[in-house]
């Protein structure tokens, strides 16, 4: 079982990443849920998103998790939520942010000890260059192919062309770039 | 006395709303308790008069309440203008009227509220209430002259 | 014609795009609708699905679910084939029509995403409003993931306009915990679908002039009595119907459904008995808990809540020493409802086992793994001990002092 956790604000698209993570990892046989903690929440509101991904029928229902990956697309929550809660000796951290690796974990007293599980990536600007606004979801995705090495890149990129079929090919130009961006940016 | 099953068909009021029989147990109500208003296919029913309709049992048309009336309406037409006011105006359909001529009361469901004495304009009125027990031609016999208006 | 709908082998939906296209595939006549959350999508997919050509159907937009549920009666009266969903207030709002449907024996299927009922505000799930709904004379069906969520719709259609139930059916499932959770779903393709349900074969419809029939008769005390007696005789007679119907669709698809499910209940001592997505969750913890400490947990859960199944849920349980009953619901005054019929249903078996009630999980509170294996261990201590050594009722995932009441008087 992979378990992974997204922190973002209502309005950058970790539901839609978590959903359209979760739809291209089923392709591949897997079994995968996709959920989030919201309702309410207004945009801009801190939330939290998550993927589950095994071989078999996945029943735990529970938000509760000991995430293998964390993925934060929002950089002021790296610093401001708890983002290493509940994590494991293995975790790994992938994190949007304008800052070298060395400053942000410098800045987040928690990540000291898990430098070499830390990646980061500026999907802020990625998404600003590519889809020329703040969306940081499809850059995310492919910082994590790259991390997690549980696609190739080309496989990946096929896939979401279909999630996002029903956009416009400008739309799902913009999106293989930034994802493709990512995933040769992250470190 | 007025034809008391006028323009009436065979069971019009012929069951009796107080009388308790044919209490059904819980298996043998109607599913939902949806009743259907006529026995057979009613395909046609519109075009039927009253008097040719197959109601069923559980319309209402075959029960009478005839014995809720204290007091009963009478209809004198050879007063009666055809306004069609009592028809309107009566709360249970029992004024029989035909292509826009009123014929009488359907005594089954006449409950003598008095709503058709009331709305009748003529003068005097083609209906007036009497005893349940009188008899139409002495009723007839008392009816009121026309009232002249007073200076 | 509808239009193609064009649907992979396996599909990632969550429960309430399940839901929808359950009914796109039933090629529901008529969805009377006032939406509300966590339920919208539901409906708002239907009207999506008559706006784009795939349903030839009608969609009503109503102003309240009072009305929603009156329009529905009306489009089912009429001959229709007809559903629509809501959730926590609007369901409230609903209740009072909710007894009209059943007594008007109206095949209806309404999708319940369940949710908490305010005071406080809340959108999350609970299973306040299908509690609500479970003396109002309606087949309850419970998913416990989105798979369920179009299972159980499907099924829904075939028990309830079945001709000897013909009744109406709630499809439960849990509020954005299934609702808005996307997994693996798999799909029918769209004419084994259809051809599961058939089409629907209208009684006593208002539709059909050479037979017109009065819905919503008064009955007083000389007539009424019968009819909620037949009324009642009909849900409790479903059973046979709603059995054959989940052998089909386990024909169709391999997917088995039971009106009460068990796992890993063949050699159980402790056993948790649930309802919606806990069991999953609760039945993880069991087999985490048998594999690392030995206890030998189980999990029991209500698949058909309406009606309830006293004589499954007793043979399920009966070789079980100590059962934790959960109730999602505030229980305002008693013991949890789920836990009276439970108890009611062990207290004439051979063997009365131990039977406690876990308050857990209002307002969308997470139900952790965590948490269920410290409730099976806690009914392995009152099995040990022969007798419940806490109060009857306690709180589970509750902040501050324990939260317990009513205590056993065996020993």
């Amino acid at each position: 079982m992979v378990e992974i956790r997204w922190h973002s604000r209502a309005g950058q698209g970790a539901v839609s990443g978590a959903k359209g993570l979760g739809d291209v990892v089923a392709t591949t046989g897997k079994e995968v849920q996709a959920f989030a903690l919201y309702g309410s929440a207004k945009r801009g509101a801190a939330l939290r998103a998550y993927n589950r991904i095994d071989d078999e029928v996945i029943f735990n229902h529970a938000k509760f998790m000991y995430p293998d990956f964390v993925l934060v697309i929002d950089p002021a929550l790296a610093l401001s939520d708890n983002i290493t809660v509940n994590d494991k000796p293995e975790t790994k951290y992938i994190i949007t942010t304008h800052l070298t690796k060395e400053e942000l974990i410098a800045s987040i007293p928690d990540l000291h000890d898990k430098a070499d599980r830390v990646f980061v990536v500026d999907c802020i600007q990625i998404s600003l260059d590519t889809i020329k606004r703040s969306m940081p979801n499809a850059p995310m995705l492919g910082a994590f192919v790259k991390i997690s090495g549980m696609f190739e890149l080309d496989y990946f990129l096929e896939n979401m062309k279909r999630v996002l079929q029903k956009f416009p090919q400008k739309i799902i130009d913009a999106n293989m770039d930034a994802i493709t961006r990512a995933y040769n940016e992250v470190n | 006395m007025q034809d008391l099953k006028l323009k009436a068909n065979d069971n019009r009021g012929m069951s009796q709303l107080e009388a308790g029989f044919d209490l059904l147990g819980w298996d043998e109500v109607t599913q939902g308790s949806v009743l259907p208003s006529f026995d057979g296919d009613a395909s046609d029913i519109v075009n039927k008069k009253a008097e040719e309709r197959t109601y069923s049992g559980f319309n209402s048309y075959t029960a009478t309440v005839a014995s809720w009336r204290v007091n009963k309406p009478v209809f004198n037409i050879d007063v009666c203008i055809d306004c069609q006011n009592c028809w309107v105006w009566c709360p249970d359909s029992s004024i029989l009227s035909r292509d826009k001529q009123m014929l009488g009361i359907d005594y089954d469901h006449c409950k003598g509220c008095e709503v058709c004495v009331e709305v009748c304009p003529t003068n005097p009125k083609s209906l007036l209430m009497f005893n349940e027990h009188t008899d139409l031609e002495v009723a007839l016999s008392e009816w009121p002259e026309k009232k002249k208006k007073e200076k | 014609m509808a239009e193609k709908f064009d649907l992979n082998d396996r599909e990632v939906w969550d429960g309430n795009y399940a839901a929808s296209q359950a009914l796109r595939q039933a090629q529901v006549d008529v969805v009377v609708a006032y939406p509300i959350t966590p339920s919208t999508p539901i409906v708002e997919n239907y009207g999506a699905y008559v706006a784009n050509g795939y349903i030839d159907g009608e969609f009503v937009m109503v102003e309240s679910e009072h009305a929603a549920m009156s329009g529905c009666i009306g489009a089912s009266a009429a001959g229709g084939r007809v559903s629509t969903a809501t959730s926590s207030q609007g369901f409230a709002l609903m209740a009072e029509v909710l007894y009209q449907a059943s007594g008007m024996r109206l095949p209806i299927v309404l999708n319940v995403v369940n949710r908490a009922l305010a005071s406080p505000l809340n959108v999350r799930g609970d299973h306040s409003d299908m509690y609500l709904g479970r003396d109002a004379g309606w087949i309850q069906m419970g998913a416990f993931n989105a798979q369920e969520a179009y299972d159980l719709a499907l099924c829904a259609f075939k028990v309830a306009e079945n001709h000897s139930v013909r009744l109406p059916v709630m499809v439960h499932q849990d509020g954005f915990i299934t609702s808005h959770t996307a997994q693996n779903v798999y799909p029918l393709m769209d004419d084994v679908a259809y051809d599961f349900i058939g089409d629907i074969v209208p009684v006593d419809d208002m539709l059909d002039f050479s037979r017109p029939v009065t819905y919503g008769a008064q009955t007083e005390e000389d007539w009424h009595f019968e009819h909620k007696a037949r009324q009642h005789k009909a849900i409790m007679d479903s059973t046979g119907v709603i059995d054959n119907a989940f052998e089909e669709f386990e024909k169709l698809t391999g997917r088995k459904y039971n009106r009460v499910e068990s796992y890993n209940m063949e050699d159980a001592d402790v056993a948790i008995i649930a309802l919606g997505t806990t069991v999953e969750t609760a039945v993880v913890a069991a087999k985490r808990l048998r594999e690392s400490e030995g206890v030998k947990a189980g999990v029991v859960a209500i698949r058909c809540f309406r009606p309830f199944p006293y004589e499954e849920v007793r043979e399920a349980l009966k070789n079980v020493k100590s059962i934790a009953v959960t109730d999602r619901s505030s229980p305002g005054g008693a013991m949890g409802a789920f836990f009276n019929e439970v108890s009611a249903a062990m207290y004439t078996s051979e063997s009365r086992p131990l039977v406690t009630n876990f308050i857990y999980g209002l307002g969308g509170r997470d139900f952790s793994i965590d948490e269920a294996i410290r409730i099976f261990k806690e009914q392995q201590a009152h099995a040990d001990a022969g007798h419940i050594t806490t109060e009857i009722q306690q709180f589970s995932g509750l902040r501050g002092p324990h939260l317990g009441f009513f205590k056993t008087a065996r020993s």
